[in-house]
């Protein structure tokens, strides 16, 4: 009875969810400051997917719609919600593993320090290694070149994804990730019974060293310099681009793969250390490689968009309250894509003439959700 | 291969220690394909350190550990889990799990990446729930179990495990003696070789074919239960006083305490403590 009813109200889900990735991107293509409609969006969707001439189904034909649109549409809207929607997927995928390798509920890449040390990565590579070879400019007082560093380098700007601009950003992310999560690692103690306890403490302490050390370094930049990094660190898509792209896809779809094949051996290690051990998992080992993937994911992720917290903590349990029972990764993934896509609709449409900072958004909605996680398991 | 074929286990001269503490010295034994062997002491005595040493949880200082003429030390950590099963006492909080997911976590030692559960494994899962009486809880939520059901269900995992060794560390904890005894028997009729640390002597005696008793770290009887079951060894071992009769049903010991240690008169019924 109740098993045919929750099969029931598994597949509706599903359905549900389904329908929603085929609608979304449609939608959030048709939201801006441009004026685009929903039947535009589909003609030059359909048009370009089934070559460039519409044939007659549709009242709109490629002549009606512009040119400017048609750009608006591909080169502006398509790249930003393809990017939020790999953010919003790494970023719950991440938040799933380490709650799940750490037996943890409120474990997410913010709390155990490694979106703030991928920030600190970012703004050191940002300050010193700009373009023009800042260090000698930065130390002479000049700070405001820092602005300048920050708009050429490989994140503002559209180089080839494979240039040192663009790459130097997600590598001193990732090294400031996983200096993080060493030093979270070392404080817990590695191996230890009370591993997991200690983690969460250590990643709140580590959160907050490398949070200050973030803001020493803007300290000694200049204003303008301060408030373009600021903003950075709020999250954006704005300035998604095709060629930046490149790489936090790779690394996202790499890393679900990765997942997806370690999957029993992750969900075996909630069942406690000793059982999976038994089990025949080598868990000391699989915990250390599960959490450089989340700060790889994290790092990739803070160095193309900026700090966005609290995604990785409310879209798996919100996954889980919706699909109990179940282990979901690849749905986990795609709820948390999707729901990124909407808040970036959101952090464009909020306000009339200006762009909200995403991370805003999901601090304000994660913060109470936090509370909810709380209260609801007492 | 060249040990008694017979043999499940074979445990020579184990010991282990931590910061100069003796936890486990010299311990030697063996256990025969298809037997349960119960292991019995007071606290502290070493038990579940043993257990840890025979799932390689800990590594021993010295000694070896054969199963089935295997040197466990040789084997893959996966390989030792096709063939050891492990059951303890306390788990921790799971997230949304239902007692189907929680058997089939058996599976992942058998499994490859990416490899996902055949019709066979969703037989093999039904059939051990089954075997534990849980098969209409399928798909309730663990947390929502009993204790004696969710010890149930822990055995149905172990079950799917396919082991050739099962080995339960205090497994009837916290459980009113109904489930002791049905969970105790309930691993019994399974036929394979089992070790099961127990707490209640009563109940060892009862359910297991071989007992094993440790203290401060050192086996001091092992054998049939009316071997180690004596008036003598309990009072030195436990430093309880008890008298030791015939099983009205089994035949084999049945233990009766007495009381009233607080006043000094061990055998004072009168008094009050």
């Amino acid at each position: 009875m109740s098993l045919a009813a929750t099969s029931f109200k598994y597949k509706a889900l599903l359905f549900a969810t389904a329908l929603l990735t085929l609608v979304t991107p449609i939608a959030a293509a048709s939201f801006g400051a441009a004026n685009i409609s929903f039947e535009q969006v589909i003609t030059l969707f359909s048009s370009s997917i089934f070559g460039a001439d519409p044939s007659g189904l549709e009242p709109f034909g490629s002549s009606n719609t512009s040119a400017i649109t048609q750009r608006i549409v591909f080169e502006l809207r398509l790249p930003r919600i393809i990017l939020a929607f790999i953010a919003g997927a790494g970023l719950a995928l991440a938040g799933s593993v380490l709650q799940t390798v750490t037996r943890n509920p409120l474990a997410d890449p913010y709390l155990f320090g490694i979106s703030s040390g991928a920030s600190f990565g970012a703004v050191l590579v940002l300050s010193f290694f700009g373009s023009q070879g800042l260090v000698q400019q930065w130390l002479s007082e000049s700070g405001s070149h820092l602005a300048d560093a920050l708009l050429r380098s490989g994140w503002f700007s559209h180089d080839a994804w494979w240039s040192w601009s663009s790459l130097s950003l997600p590598i001193g992310a990732f090294i400031g990730a996983c200096f993080s999560v060493l030093l979270v690692l070392s404080l817990s103690g590695f191996g230890r019974a009370s591993q997991v306890e200690r983690m969460l403490l250590s990643g709140v302490a580590t959160s907050f060293m490398f949070g200050a050390l973030t803001s020493l370094v803007l300290y000694f930049s200049s204003p303008q310099a301060a408030a373009s990094v600021l903003f950075w660190s709020l999250g954006s898509f704005a300035k998604a681009s095709w060629e930046g792209l490149v790489i936090p896809a790779v690394v996202v779809c790499s890393s679900i793969l990765i997942i997806l094949a370690f999957k029993r051996q992750v969900i075996a290690i909630q069942a406690g250390d000793e059982t999976a051990h038994s089990l025949g998992v080598n868990v000391a080992k699989l915990r250390l490689y599960m959490l450089l993937l989340c700060s790889l994911i994290t790092a990739v992720l803070v160095a193309s968009c900026g700090g966005i917290g609290f995604v990785g903590l409310m879209i798996p349990h919100t996954v889980r309250l919706l699909f109990p029972g179940q282990q979901p990764i690849l749905i986990t993934a795609l709820v948390g894509g999707l729901f990124m896509i909407w808040i970036d609709v959101l952090a464009r449409c909020l306000l009339a003439n200006q762009e909200l900072p995403v991370g805003i958004i999901t601090a304000a909605i994660g913060s109470v959700f936090f509370l909810f996680v709380l209260r609801h398991r007492r | 291969m060249s040990l008694n074929p017979a043999s499940a286990l074979n445990v020579e001269q184990l010991s282990w220690s931590v910061d100069q503490t003796q936890i486990l010295s010299r311990v030697s034994f063996a256990l025969s394909k298809g037997e349960m062997l119960g292991l019995i002491g007071p606290n502290g005595a070493g038990k579940s350190s043993l257990l840890r040493c025979l799932y390689r949880y800990i590594t021993p200082d010295q000694g070896q550990i054969k199963i089935f003429g295997q040197n466990i030390s040789g084997l893959s950590q996966k390989l030792l889990a096709t063939k050891v099963a492990v059951v303890q006492q306390e788990t921790p909080h799971y997230f949304e799990m239902t007692t189907e997911q929680i058997a089939s976590m058996g599976l992942t030692p058998h499994k490859g990446l990416f490899e996902t559960d055949s019709q066979a494994d969703k037989q093999h899962v039904a059939e051990a729930l089954e075997k534990v009486g849980l098969q209409h809880k399928a798909q309730q939520q663990y947390e929502q179990l009993s204790g004696g059901e969710k010890q149930r269900a822990l055995i149905a995992r172990a079950i799917v495990q396919k082991p050739q060794l099962l080995i339960l560390d205090e497994p009837t904890n916290h459980l009113d003696i109904r489930y002791q005894i049905q969970i105790l028997e309930l691993v019994r009729q399974l036929g394979i070789s089992v070790i099961a640390s127990i707490h209640d002597l009563n109940l060892a005696s009862a359910v297991c074919d071989r007992l094993l008793l440790l203290d401060e770290g050192k086996c001091i009887a092992q054998g049939l239960p009316d071997e180690v079951l004596t008036e003598a060894i309990i009072g030195d071992v436990f430093d309880v006083c008890c008298q030791i009769s015939k099983h009205p049903q089994h035949g084999k010991p049945l233990i009766t305490y007495f009381y009233g240690y607080q006043t000094g008169q061990p055998h004072g019924g009168e008094h009050d403590s």
